[in-house]
């Protein structure tokens, strides 16, 4: 069974997350701040912007090759189902951001703990999707 | 992805090669979707929405029975002994439960 556009498409997304936000928060999260500093709110604009410019290209490429982009019924099922994963993690990201705000004084843990779960519950989300394909469902 | 642990059996498969051996992408062309949908339909993996069911049956011209088969999961017997108490007869006039708003 060989890998439809909507999994290239997905895997290309994970990869794009894993590494630019993999290297924000290997560069930012040593420093031992309260508050986010400006340095860093520039690097993650620059990281959104690496982001969105990965997944475009990227996805004009796979669009280029695969030529079949469609997307019908189950497509739009395991799309659904990888959302509701990834907003479990969402939300409980939310409530541990919503306790260290409580508890820690600045914004920078509040900042970056909400990043991360935000990028867990992405990764949560694409690698429920990927699963569902893979096994078929 | 059904929950209810009944499972869906077909015979696309059979279908396919009595039409010629028919290939997953020119079903999938004809009933809209995508090859990787009728692929896992076919393995039982994937139940299709009842519309989708219709259109495979119509590509083949066949009833949906004949595409589509449904067994009853193994501890079903209360329930097959419900559906049977219900098939017995109407249930008398006097126990039957008023449906009149007043």
């Amino acid at each position: 069974m060989g890998i439809s556009f909507q999994e290239k498409s997905l895997w290309l997304s994970m990869v794009a997350l894993i590494v630019s936000f993999g290297l924000y928060l290997i560069a930012v999260l040593p420093a031992r701040s309260d508050f986010v500093l400006p340095s860093q709110a520039v690097l993650f604009a620059l990281v959104v912007v690496l982001v969105v410019i990965t997944q475009i290209a990227g996805n004009v490429v796979i669009t280029i090759i695969d030529r079949r982009t469609e997307t019908d019924e189950r497509d739009r099922l395991i799309e659904l189902m990888g959302a509701r994963n990834g907003g479990y993690v969402l939300a409980t990201g939310v409530f541990f951001a919503l306790c260290t705000a409580l508890v820690t004084p600045g914004n920078f843990a509040f900042t970056h703990l909400l990043l991360g779960f935000w990028v867990l519950a992405q990764l949560t989300e694409i690698g429920s999707q990927l699963f569902l394909y893979r096994r078929g469902a | 992805m059904g929950k209810s642990g009944g499972r869906i059996t077909n015979e696309i498969r059979t279908l396919r090669f009595h039409r010629g051996e028919m290939t997953q992408q020119e079903l999938a062309d004809r009933i809209g979707v995508t090859r990787q949908t009728v692929n896992a339909i076919e393995g039982n993996k994937y139940s299709p929405s009842l519309e989708v069911a219709f259109r495979i049956a119509r590509v083949f011209d066949v009833s949906l029975e004949r595409v589509f088969r449904y067994s009853e999961p193994e501890n079903s017997g209360k329930q097959r002994a419900s559906a049977e108490d219900q098939a017995a007869g109407p249930i008398p006039l006097g126990t039957r439960p008023s449906a009149r708003t007043e």
